[in-house]
């Protein structure tokens, strides 16, 4: 009688635990709406999770998707979603540790090529930023390379050689100036290499702060660089790559990143503090035409966690400051062009990039 | 009380009631698998073993090389300790121990113990963890007649892997022992898994797992000279060399993988232990380890390095002594006494010019005072461990002076005088240092970092039954605990750098359940049937954040394993199998990190012929496809032979 008892406590042991093993809830599917007028935003994810996302917020419903190319496609975006643009009737998404560029349908949200972005050895060259003209996209590879894909055919070009470890690249005076950071070198490098367009060649290179970074240029030719310094000695700076005379110039405002609309530069910045959390967070406005600082804080709305994107909509002027804790999903910001806050959607994990759909 | 019968006693009771009685006595929760056991896990290395204790998980990242850590009782890795023949293994720079590097050939038993040992005798840094995984070599006992004994095995499986161990033991005299062993293991390691690309749904590509090759070489000389029986020095050297690929983790679209990891480490250790009289007893220890690891990654990124290969290089050496007496002084009372004291270094050089390199060094020191009360029905034993730390770091800021005190108290006590059923209660309070790692190397390293502090409570019963009258043997436990961890030293995130903080508290509530019995028929066939369980619910509770009462990453809420051998003759044969619940790779016990529940089994046969044994094992007998961390696949089906020839 006793061997039976203890036969059956463990028997029933094992179904206990197996049972609760074995229940799993079925998922809620959510059926994602067209996409109309709206933004995407791409979610960069967590390095080596896999869980770069693609939100897709609807103007006239509010309605935020978790991930529309998931939804859409069956598949995840992949590992680091780096960049992402709207060229045409497409958008154009640079997954940089996948190594891919997912060729997407702007209307649909559904996958129109994936792209595998390895050199001669298969290796992966890791997409970091996208620019587009002349039926072209300009994709910036970290090895060292900038390449183009044909939006027709869909096809890659030959890859021409620029500076270390390049990073952000801008279309300005029908050039491409891409941003050679070095980030893998002992000593930084802290060039702009400047591709003519019509030959793909590089023309020069412009040397500016060590480990430049993002670029944009404004309606006048000129563009503006934030460099990161060797996070040590050397600081970083924001400065100015004059139209023409390519002339540098420090500018003596704090930034991390920024977005340029007309005439207005808006910035974001914010310090650490000693728990390491972001402090002084705010956006900066800028006036490109007359060079000067218009509006030191821009924003009276409390920021949450950490910004880490910010882009303004070219139709409405409104500005997009996504935020993040690196952790959770992210969160964006719509504010007004005066400051005050229009609304706010969940993203998913560092929300990287917006662009704007309009039907 | 006379003076050799209670050393006497104490002797008879480890010579003749063996491991079993240990863990059924122990006032701080001890699970022992005995050597028998052992080979009936289907275990290829020590976290194998690991896997079957009660509140353990351990952290496999997949292959035979893949790293394998162990924390207990959702307490993170860096609070286990981990000691072999003895004496505490330690890694100063990520302050945790790869056990996939200790495969189970001539690995006599492995032993978790919650808290601490309970032994009052022993080093002070044994009182210095939240929980102590030992596992010892096989040992062999002097026979006049052959003073020749060895072993010589051969295993080989799937995944292109050979392994071979030789070990030779001579006894030089009745009192002189001289071991050598060698274990060389190579495997290429890849093997086929399903790649889910759709986490919400079913999306299921066919990719392998490469550059997952492993090339490793133990050898390990022990030399003992036994005085009489109860004095004894050892020495031991060991060496071991690996060089392997790490296959890291799955990329979607891509598969591409080209860091590898040579370690070689040394290690000289001294024993002396005597136990004459029973009024005082004492041992000294000392030890030198030497590890350097050279880490190596191939990528266009990296466009700049010669042949675009980054190159770390990390040496650590740490000197160790060790003393500890013990005192009777009066009728059941004991106290003892331990001082340690030891130095680490850690040097690194690299070709990636991305972030500043420390060379830190620290002394430890630690004192610890501990005394027992024992009646026949009851055990009180309470100590108080001393630590103090000094660190350099070249010109650099280095951690502050550290000085901290850290009690534990437990008592088990026996109702019924002649039920062997105890009940059994502690209450420990522990941190870990914050590693090298934290302090000096993590992007901005912070120097003012915190321990990290444990407080355990724990109360169980235990219960052991040799008269049952169909049963030859029963033996179970039951633990329910609670544990805190705060001042968790967390990495908060930040762009381009992150940093360490200590941020965040973890409360875990938990039970864990163990179940052995054993039937022997006619003298010639025993079956032996294991089962533990464990119920942990390990959440964030700090204060303000999104995570708050989230589950901690990778801490399934139930877990289990078992298993059954069947032995007749010269046959044996088994069944084990291992569970967890749902976990999430996650801060945040969302869907999105929800990793689901898997149950692995195994099975195996062997037959021992004279001196020969061969053991075939089947492992993830269903193929199941599954992770322990997240995008690190385990592999599926695979096998094992190994050839035995013991003499």
């Amino acid at each position: 009688m006793k061997t039976n008892n203890f036969l059956a406590s463990f028997l029933v042991s094992v179904l206990a635990v197996s049972f609760f093993t074995a229940c799993e809830p079925t998922e809620v599917i959510h059926e994602m709406p067209a996409v109309s007028t709206g933004v995407f935003v791409l979610n960069s994810g967590k390095w080596k999770a896999n869980n770069a996302s693609l939100t897709y917020y609807d103007f006239a419903t509010n309605f935020a998707s978790a991930d529309l190319f998931l939804d859409k496609n069956n598949r995840g975006l992949g590992d680091t979603g780096q960049d992402m643009i709207v060229y045409g009737s497409k958008l154009y998404i640079a997954v940089s540790t996948s190594s891919i560029i997912e060729v997407v349908n702007a209307k649909t949200g559904v996958s129109i090529k994936s792209i595998p972005m390895l050199n001669a050895a298969k290796e992966p060259v890791s997409p970091r930023s996208l620019t587009a003209a002349n039926g072209k996209v300009n994709i910036v590879l970290f090895d060292g390379h900038v390449t183009q894909l044909d939006t027709t055919s869909l096809t890659l070009g030959t890859a021409l050689a620029v500076g270390s470890n390049p990073d952000g690249s801008v279309i300005a005076n029908n050039k491409l100036y891409v941003a050679n950071t070095g980030g893998y070198n002992a000593v930084k490098d802290s060039t702009i290499s400047v591709i003519n367009l019509a030959t793909f060649t590089e023309e020069k290179k412009i040397t500016v702060n060590l480990n430049p970074q993002f670029l944009k240029a404004d309606g006048y030719g000129d563009v503006y660089v934030i460099s990161n310094g060797d996070y040590n000695l050397i600081s970083g700076k924001f400065q100015r790559i004059e139209a023409g005379t390519n002339k540098v110039t420090d500018i003596a405002v704090k930034a991390k990143n920024f977005d340029i609309l007309g005439d207005k530069l808006f910035i974001y910045n914010f310090d650490y503090d000693a728990n390491w959390q972001a402090t002084n967070k705010n956006i900066t406005v800028y006036d490109v035409k007359n060079e000067k600082l218009i509006t030191e804080t821009l924003v009276t709305t409390a920021i949450d966690k950490t910004p880490y994107c910010i882009n303004v909509n070219p139709t409405t002027k409104n500005i997009y400051l996504g935020v993040t804790d690196y952790k959770n999903n992210g969160k964006m910001y719509c504010f007004k062009e005066d400051g005050t806050l229009n609304f706010t959607f969940t993203t998913g994990l560092n929300p990287i990039k917006v662009v704007f759909i309009t039907k | 009380m006379k003076t050799d019968s209670l050393h006497h006693i104490n002797l008879h009771e480890v010579l003749v009631k063996g491991k079993q009685l240990q863990a059924v006595r122990a006032a701080l929760p001890l699970q022992v698998i005995s050597n028998k056991e052992l080979k009936t896990l289907n275990a290829e290395n020590v976290a194998d073993v690991a896997k079957h204790f009660a509140g353990v998980t351990v952290k496999d990242y997949g292959g035979i090389g893949g790293l394998k850590t162990v924390s207990v009782r959702g307490m993170g890795a860096q609070h286990t300790g981990v000691s072999y023949d003895g004496m505490i293994m330690s890694d100063v720079q990520s302050g945790q121990i790869d056990l996939s590097q200790f495969t189970i050939e001539n690995v006599a038993n492995v032993s978790l113990s919650n808290g601490q040992p309970n032994s009052l005798l022993q080093p002070a840094r044994m009182f210095g963890c939240s929980s102590m995984l030992s596992f010892s070599t096989e040992k062999v006992k002097y026979d006049s007649e052959k003073t020749l004994a060895g072993n010589i095995s051969v295993k080989a499986g799937s995944f292109g892997m050979y392994n071979s161990l030789l070990y030779l033991s001579k006894n030089l005299s009745q009192k002189w022992n001289v071991n050598v062993s060698a274990n060389a293991l190579t495997a290429n390691g890849e093997y086929k898994f399903m790649s889910n690309l759709n986490p919400l749904g079913k999306n299921w590509v066919e990719k392998n797992r490469i550059n997952s090759d492993v090339h490793s070489l133990r050898t390990e000389l022990n030399s003992t000279y036994q005085f009489n029986s109860y004095e004894y020095i050892s020495l031991k050297f060991n060496q071991h060399y690996s060089e392997r690929g790490l296959p890291g983790s799955d990329t979607y679209y891509l598969s591409y993988a080209t860091e590898r990891l040579l370690d070689k480490k040394y290690l000289a250790q001294f024993q002396y232990h005597n136990r004459k009289n029973c009024y005082y007893q004492y041992q000294f220890s000392g030890k030198f380890s030497n590890a350097t690891m050279k880490f190596t990654e191939t990528d266009p990124k990296f466009q700049t390095l010669i042949n675009r290969t980054r190159i770390d290089n990390y040496v650590q050496s740490e000197y160790y002594l060790t003393t500890a007496f013990q005192f009777y002084p009066v009728e059941k009372l004991t106290f003892s006494t331990s001082f340690d004291w030891w130095y680490n270094n850690l040097f690194s050089d690299s070709n990636f010019g991305f972030r500043q390199y420390a060379a830190p060094t620290r002394h430890t020191g630690l004192a610890n005072i501990a005394v027992k009360y024992s009646t026949n029905q009851l055990t009180l034993t309470a100590n108080m461990l001393y630590t103090s730390t000094r660190e350099t770091n070249q010109n650099e800021t280095a951690a502050p002076d550290r000085n901290k005190l850290s009690p534990t108290v437990s008592l088990i006590y026996k109702p019924l005088e002649n039920k062997e059923l105890r009940v059994r209660v502690f209450y420990k309070n522990i941190y870990r240092l914050p590693t090298f790692n934290d302090l000096y190397y993590h992007d901005f390293g912070h120097t003012d970092l915190r321990p990290e502090i444990t407080n355990q409570f724990n109360t169980g019963i235990t219960y052991f039954n040799t008269n049952i009258s169909f049963l030859s043997e029963l033996e179970c436990s039951l633990d329910a605990y609670y544990n805190r961890v705060t001042d968790k030293i967390s990495v908060i995130y930040g762009i381009p750098f992150s940093s360490v903080r200590n941020i965040g508290r973890v409360d875990i509530k938990g039970c864990d359940v163990n179940f052995k019995i054993s039937k022997e028929f006619n003298h010639k066939s025993t079956i032996r049937v294991n089962a533990s369980y464990s119920y942990q619910l390990a959440q964030d509770y700090t204060l303000n954040t999104d995570t708050y009462l989230d589950i901690i990453p990778y801490t399934p809420v139930h877990s289990g394993s078992g298993s059954i051998a069947y032995q007749t003759g010269k046959w044996e044969c088994g069944y084990n199998y291992l569970l967890s619940g749902k976990r999430f790779s996650g801060q945040n016990s969302n869907k999105l990190n929800l990793l689901k529940p898997y149950m692995d089994h195994s099975l195996f046969a062997r037959i021992s012929i004279k001196k020969f044994s061969l053991l075939a094992e089947i492992i993830n007998l269903t193929n199941k496809n599954y992770e322990i961390v997240r995008f690190y696949p385990m592999p599926g089906r695979n096998y094992r032979f190994t050839i035995n020839y013991k003499f």
